[in-house]
């Protein structure tokens, strides 16, 4: 059993990092809304069904496609930002509660929409990278890693480098910075909060979707696939402390080893319940994440 | 207003009571039965939910463990569905102990997730371990009395509507609830003990859940993780408290039979397109946010409560005050 050990530690590094993608985006959003976007694994589902789709009409990679789908998905983020923030913003009731129903709900009529739509059946993208793969020999380790993903490591390092120039960089990252420290003063300091959370909203669905194109070619598509990339990014995310982003890539990567420990080792099915009992230990023993700097 | 609320309230539950005595029909008892569940469910939800502030998405974990315990206990261990019947209440309280521990400690969001993502992991453990039957679920001795399980049902839900209505409208304890969900910094500056307070309401949450799970496992004689662990529980508590009115007991009951009412029509007319009925459900999460964030119930109700309150606390000083409390709520209308 030892000998599947590298392969294992591999295929959780290459997808661990995928996931850092998903959890950054989700994160940032939380830090400049403040609510925590439930349909996220739906929005990873629509962006793989998206792929799934345009790739069999097109026969084009869905690789091509990234563009499209993260254009495509910033803008029906852009369109339903207002109403969160409309629901965030509200007099009655709880707001922040409001604000997490809310995104439930749209999560479930996501879920509903796409049952109907595409079934109970579960597939996978085909992609040009989806056959090959690289193998280790000549450096001494019995470790095959398949095209795709190493192609999907590159995307995530590419997707987490843009996002951190444009937070470190940039105008727009000054103020999104701003508005997650304390809403009010940035606003105060000629922040418009609205448009920034909408600009946000859309950036963070955009590469949702377009990390489900991804998924959808390394593992599979299904419309339920959604749930449990809602575990996992929230799990990432609590586990890096709650608005702690440099805290992410280092969850991401220990979700991704305890997803491919599970498949090679144990029953997968299990994972959930694997990860699920990390969190419960970790949240026991440091309520604010890994590191304690969560909020 | 009260006393009319009063009758209302008597009728209602003298017509519930009398009422398989004039209708035979096996299908309506049935109907009627589970109706009357799922409101037990949606007050017992509404406690951590709408008094506490704590959003437990996960609400269904706990029906299907109560289900689980009695109907393990039941044919592994061979006992009495009345024996076993208080273990499904306290194996749900017991997960909440557990599950509440590290969660409740932090911010709500933490906790509706946290779980959410709980009810995730039970129902693939009792997909996966070999006593509850995993996919194939678990056939129980079968009872066939609809009679007895809808009596059974309305007092249960009757005993936990009485408890919960004294000890959250009557008592100090849902003060103290009431008082964390607007602002736990505050409740804890005035000598309260925030976190010993959220574990007893997420205990009293579950407990009459658990319950609830263990009838209807032995009413239905079948369960398996898809119908009592599954999405569909939780989400319909949502959006009958939700829709209803959180943070009163008669807002998740409303809520509950109309959305009872409204999905029996649905599967029984339009039973094809049953995924149609989770789009539906999810809509009216969402619209209900929007635009009756008080639910119907505070809606129809809050107003005129919110108007009578500051006339009622001088009451017992003089005559005067007295008759001005009952002429207010003559200007609300």
């Amino acid at each position: 059993m030892m000998e599947l050990l590298p392969q294992a530690l591999t295929d959780g590094i290459l997808l661990g990092g995928i996931y850092i993608t998903i959890a950054i985006a989700f994160s940032l959003t939380y830090g400049v809304m403040h609510v925590i976007d439930f349909a996220v694994g739906e929005w990873i589902m629509f962006g793989a069904f998206t792929g799934y789709y345009l790739n069999k009409w097109t026969g084009l990679d869905p690789f091509l496609f990234l563009p499209v789908i993260f254009v495509l998905y910033f803008g029906v983020g852009y369109v339903i930002q207002p109403v969160i923030h409309r629901v965030l913003s509200g007099t009655k009731g709880n707001p922040f509660l409001m604000g997490l129903v809310f995104t439930f709900g749209l999560a479930i009529m996501f879920r509903g929409l796409a049952l109907t739509a595409f079934g109970f059946y579960s597939n996978s993208i085909p992609s040009a990278f989806s056959e090959g793969s690289f193998n280790l020999e000549p450096l001494g380790l019995t470790v095959t890693i398949p095209t795709v993903r190493l192609v999907g490591l590159g995307y995530a390092l590419a997707i987490t480098l843009i996002l951190h120039y444009l937070l470190k960089k940039t105008n727009f990252g000054l103020g999104v910075r701003a508005l997650a420290q304390h809403k009010d003063a940035a606003g105060l300091m000629g922040v418009n909060s609205k448009r920034t959370g909408s600009y946000v909203y859309g950036i963070y669905v955009g590469i949702s979707a377009m990390t489900g194109v991804l998924l959808g070619c390394i593992l599979s598509i299904g419309a339920q696939m959604g749930n449990e990339y809602t575990i996992f990014a929230f799990f990432v995310v609590v586990l890096a402390g709650m608005g702690y982003l440099a805290g992410v890539p280092w969850a991401a990567l220990l979700l991704g080893l305890v997803q491919s420990i599970f498949m090679i080792y144990f029953n997968p099915s299990h994972t959930l319940l694997a990860v699920f009992a990390i969190l419960y230990i970790i949240l026991l023993i440091s309520p604010r994440g890994l590191f304690g700097k969560g909020v | 207003m009260k006393n009319r609320g009063a009758t209302i309230l008597a009728i209602l539950v003298a017509a519930l009571l009398i009422l398989p005595l004039v209708v035979h029909d096996t299908f309506v008892l049935r109907v009627l039965t589970e109706g009357v569940m799922w409101i037990g469910l949606a007050i017992a939800f509404d406690v951590i939910a709408g008094y506490t502030g704590y959003l437990n998405f996960g609400h269904g974990a706990f029906f299907g463990i109560g289900a689980y315990t009695i109907g393990i206990l039941m044919m592994q261990a061979n006992l009495p569905f009345w024996a076993a019947l208080p273990a499904g209440g306290v194996a749900a309280a017991i997960v909440a102990l557990i599950a509440g521990i590290p969660t409740l400690r932090l911010k709500g969001a933490y906790f509706a997730i946290a779980t959410w993502a709980l009810s995730r992991a039970i129902q693939q453990l009792a997909l996966n371990v070999e006593f509850t039957g995993g996919p194939d679920g678990m056939r129980l001795e079968a009872f066939l009395n609809p009679q007895f399980f809808y009596y059974l049902m309305l007092i249960t839900v009757g005993v936990t509507f009485a408890i919960l209505w004294y000890l959250l409208e009557r008592a100090p304890f849902g003060l103290k609830l009431k008082a964390i969900r607007e602002d736990e910094e505050g409740a804890k500056a005035l000598g309260l003990n925030p976190t010993k307070l959220k574990m007893q309401s997420f205990i009293l949450s579950a407990l009459p859940t658990g319950i609830l799970g263990g009838i209807y496992a032995y009413w239905i004689t079948f369960i398996d993780p898809s119908s009592t662990l599954g999405d569909l529980v939780s989400d319909q508590a949502v959006v009958m408290v939700v829709f209803g009115g959180m943070g009163t007991l008669f807002g998740p009951a409303l809520g509950a039979i109309l959305i009872f009412a409204f999905k029996t029509l649905f599967w029984a007319y339009l039973s094809d397109f049953q995924l149609l009925y989770l789009i539906i459900l999810g809509a009216l999460i969402a619209i209900s946010v929007i635009f009756i964030p008080n639910g119907l119930w505070g809606t129809m109700f809050k107003r005129k409560a919110d108007a009578t309150r500051p006339q009622h606390q001088p009451e017992p000083a003089s005559e005067p005050a007295a008759l001005s409390a009952v002429a207010a709520p003559e200007e609300g209308n």
